[in-house]
């Protein structure tokens, strides 16, 4: 990160985003962890530079941190993934009409496959829909230069500029040639102006939506930003962006392309001028691009406008597929490309599938464990009293041997489902259960509704101090931050106590019994009870103390009953040839979870019997 | 010389795969080579299988950061049973290198499937698919020489090194140096790596001795 201008850098598409903040004088880099687009943010932490590099709560209030910081003439930079630009869309549609003074981006970071999202959400309709540019680059290199244009374009137009990624622009290395670091841009001035500021339903807002087509339209004729270019002659011509773009040229390279490559980089406003002057002369036109059919729709839209009358192929006449990633094999076939014969033969035996398990050790294991046991003590049938889930980790409580959580929706969704599900007759007890980091993202509004409502129900907060899933980052529980800024704690004890939850018991998930029984009395209380399930990470403990220990299993002793395994389902169990159990040594914890259900009281700390012998 | 080279490394979460990517992708770009790589990663959670696509441009520009199956010329693999599922990647004439370490999914403990110390059938299985092109590391032989099995993907970049000549040692050990952080894993890793290179040098005469 420190490299000087000119330095040919290796980087992930996310590491560039990062070092394009800093060449493009960057003051305010905040976002909420989301893959893929969390290491936006933590890479300007670790690289320690002169700025605020911080998480937010939630992407809402990230995006107004950053809106609130260019409005007063400082350069901002806001992360987050696709869903998260939902929960930001308030102020972002808020923000078109105010506009800004210093120049801001907003990263979304969409993810095709779906990789490791919940939807296959395509966020360039937040272009058109919230009428902001948007800017998309196809490789770690122009996710730099994009996001130093889209400061620069930002503060010209004075309009924020969506930066527009997916997965594999985010999280691809390659080269990246450095340019220099400047000096950021903080606050300048900042003075009264209703008219700009002031939005709720007032009589100017209809001047401001007038201002806001009239820099779009402005923008859209501006050839001052390198964005959008032209490929080759011919024809046959291919309109693609993103990543799609790498793709077209990798179908390409086989063979001498006869195809004519337009390259959008910039999404909205649709760049009219340039792709009627571009697609002259094209008898056919193939849009690739990944996802719904974004660009197709708009050229076909404006036909017209574009003065082109080529047979337009793309997903709406089924060329290219609805769904999933793209890839250049894809793409080869829709463009009729002989590519050389690729021949592949299937493995011939097969191994069993590897979905991800919840970590040895994992204090999540044992909460879930309890609240499953809790239910049973309390004299109920597991089948009876669902469990609501929320988004984290703690959503792969899902898979057997847990079957635990029955729902897992949006954030902090599993309080507001439960308070659904009660109002409209359900009469069992209900059970929400959410993550520290989604309490405070948006479980926070459910917990008041259920309390002011008087919904009757237990929920559980898996407290383990840490945004986990997305690589461990701060929380407001937390008294420094990773920049070493210096915080002031916010207790989940103290927010629920204060809304009014009924009672509220904090439990340690490792000791499973006491847990067991608080979920069984509390689930046959009335009223909005809560269990706060306290245990660090398991992961992150171990990164900076080490582990508590590792466990052993007794060969001798074992009888391969396998009920440590079917109770547990820890990953670093394991079935032998002989149909024992073994535990992976190197990557047991320690938690002794495992041992508590060994009838034969065959599994023991591997510590002890070291010392014994 | 003129080439693209695709590399696939398919390992478990939390075993060092994704480094392994990154370390190949320094050391390329030390050579100056085009490099581009497609990882899936962002899941703190292990435990998973993870795939990263590498690829090197030698006086070539690489586009995409992924490829399909048949594409690969080099199959690195840090678990067996990931080995296995990811040999359609594998191009005819390609070379495997897997550490023979093997990582029972818990799902298939659950299921009562017995399915661990399989490791000879599954080695057989790969070096058929392979046509011979195989060399397999023995993590109990990293664990005796190195004293740990964290390095192992240093161990799988000696041999890559070794076998395929792609880049040299500077370039390996300084894309080693990059990626990692503490003098004392670096030191550790180059102990991997330099095993690996001998384990590769000893495989590659005993595979032309089997063709022939
Ligand atoms: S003690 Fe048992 S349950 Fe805990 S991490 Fe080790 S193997 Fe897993
Ligand atoms: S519970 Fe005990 S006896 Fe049963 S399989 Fe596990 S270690 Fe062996």
């Amino acid at each position: 990160m420190k490299a000087k201008k000119g330095t040919k850098l290796v980087m992930m598409g996310n590491e560039a985003i990062a070092r394009g903040a800093l060449e493009a004088g960057v003051w305010v880099a905040v976002g909420y962890p989301g893959t893929p687009s969390s290491e936006v943010i933590m890479t300007l932490q670790e690289y320690k530079a002169d700025m605020y590099a911080e998480w937010a709560i939630n992407e809402k209030v990230a995006l107004e941190i950053a809106f609130g910081a260019s409005i007063g003439g400082a350069r901002s930079l806001v992360t987050m993934k696709g869903p998260g630009l939902n929960i930001a869309s308030d102020p972002l549609l808020s923000a078109a009409y105010s506009g800004v003074n210093g120049g801001m981006i907003i990263l979304v970071a969409d993810d095709p496959g779906p990789i490791t999202t919940q939807t296959e959400q395509d966020s360039r309709w937040y272009g058109p829909l919230a009428k902001l540019p948007m800017i998309s680059p196809s490789n770690p290199q122009e996710a730099k230069d994009f996001t130093i244009i889209g400061i620069t374009m930002s503060e010209e137009f004075e309009l924020p500029v969506i930066l527009r990624t997916t997965t594999r622009v985010n999280h691809a290395v390659g080269d990246v040639i450095a340019g220099e670091i400047i000096e950021p841009k903080k606050f300048k001035s900042f003075s009264r102006d209703p008219e700009r500021f002031v939005r709720a339903g007032m009589s100017w807002n209809l001047a401001r939506h007038k201002w806001l087509n009239n820099r779009l339209r402005d923008l859209e004729k501006s050839t001052k930003y390198p964005l959008n270019s032209i490929e080759g002659e011919g024809k046959k011509c291919i309109v693609t962006e993103g990543v799609a773009y790498q793709y077209v040229k990798e179908a390409l390279s086989s063979e001498k392309n006869a195809f004519k490559i337009i390259k959008l980089g910039l999404l909205y406003p649709f760049p009219i001028p340039f792709l009627s002057e571009s697609l002259k002369g094209c008898e056919e036109i193939y849009v690739v691009e990944e996802l719904d059919p974004f660009i197709e729709t708009l050229l076909r839209a404006n036909t017209d406008a574009l003065n082109i009358n080529a047979k337009i192929f793309g997903k709406l006449n089924g060329g290219l597929p609805l769904e999933g990633e793209l890839s250049p094999e894809i793409i080869g076939s829709f463009l009729s490309i002989k590519r050389k014969d690729v021949v592949w033969r299937a493995e011939e035996i097969q191994v069993p599938q590897r979905p991800p398990p919840l970590c040895p050790g994992c204090p999540h294991r044992n909460s879930y464990l309890a609240i499953l046991a809790g239910i049973s003590k309390a004299g109920f049938n597991r089948k009876e009293v669902p469990i609501f889930g929320d988004i984290g980790c703690y959503a792969l409580s899902v898979y057997p041997p847990l079957n635990a959580i029955w729902t897992e929706h949006s954030m902090g969704a599993s309080i507001s489902m439960a308070v659904g599900l009660k109002i409209a007759g359900f009469e069992k007890p209900v059970i929400a259960t959410i993550g520290d980091s989604t309490f405070f993202h948006t479980g926070i509004p459910p917990l008041i509704e259920a309390v002011n409502k008087k919904v009757d129900m237990l929920i559980v907060i898996l407290d383990n101090s840490v945004v986990a899933m997305t690589g461990h980052q701060a929380t407001p529980a937390w008294i420094e931050t990773e920049t070493g800024r210096r915080t002031k704690e916010v207790k989940i004890e103290d927010v629920v106590r204060g809304i009014g939850a009924d009672e509220v018991r904090i439990v340690d998930p490792y000791r499973i019994d006491e847990m067991t029984k608080t979920v069984a009395e509390l689930l046959k209380k009335k009223g909005v009870n809560i269990i706060i399930a306290r245990a660090p990470c398991a992961i992150y403990e171990m990164r900076k103390r080490g582990r508590p220990g590792y466990y052993i299993v007794l060969e001798d002793l074992c009888t391969g009953c396998l009920a440590c395994i079917r109770a547990t389902g820890c990953p670093a169990l394991y079935t032998t040839e002989e149909g024992k159990v073994k535990i992976m040594e190197d990557d047991c914890y320690g938690c002794g979870l495992c041992a508590k259900y060994c009838p034969e009281e065959a599994i023991v700390s591997g510590e002890k019997v070291a010392k014994k012998d | 010389m003129q080439k693209k080279i695709n590399i696939l490394i398919s390992s478990v979460g939390g075993q060092g795969g994704l480094s392994l990517s990154r370390m190949i992708a320094e050391a390329s770009a030390i050579k100056g080579y085009r490099i581009t790589t497609g990882e899936i990663l962002g899941m703190a959670q292990r435990f998973g299988s993870v795939l990263s696509f590498v690829r090197i441009g030698i006086n070539e520009e690489v586009y995409s950061p992924i490829f399909s199956k048949g594409e690969a010329d080099y199959l690195l693999c840090l678990e067996l049973f990931e080995c296995v599922r990811s040999l359609s990647y594998l191009k005819f004439g390609g070379w495997v290198i897997t550490s023979t370490e093997v990582k029972p999914p818990i799902s298939a403990s659950l299921e009562g499937k017995k399915q661990v110390e399989k490791v000879p059938s599954y080695l057989e299985a790969i070096r058929k698919h392979s046509e011979g092109n195989l060399i397999s590391i023995e993590p109990k032989l990293v664990k005796e020489v190195v004293g740990t099995l964290r390095a192992i993907n240093a161990t799988v970049l000696g041999a890559f090194i070794m076998l395929s000549g792609v880049f040299d040692d500077d370039a390996a050990l300084e894309g080693i140096r990059k990626v990692l952080k503490s003098e004392r894993a670096i030191e550790i890793s180059k102990k991997a790596y330099n095993l690996g290179k001998s384990i590769a040098e000893k495989a590659m005469p005993i595979h032309a001795d089997n063709k022939s």
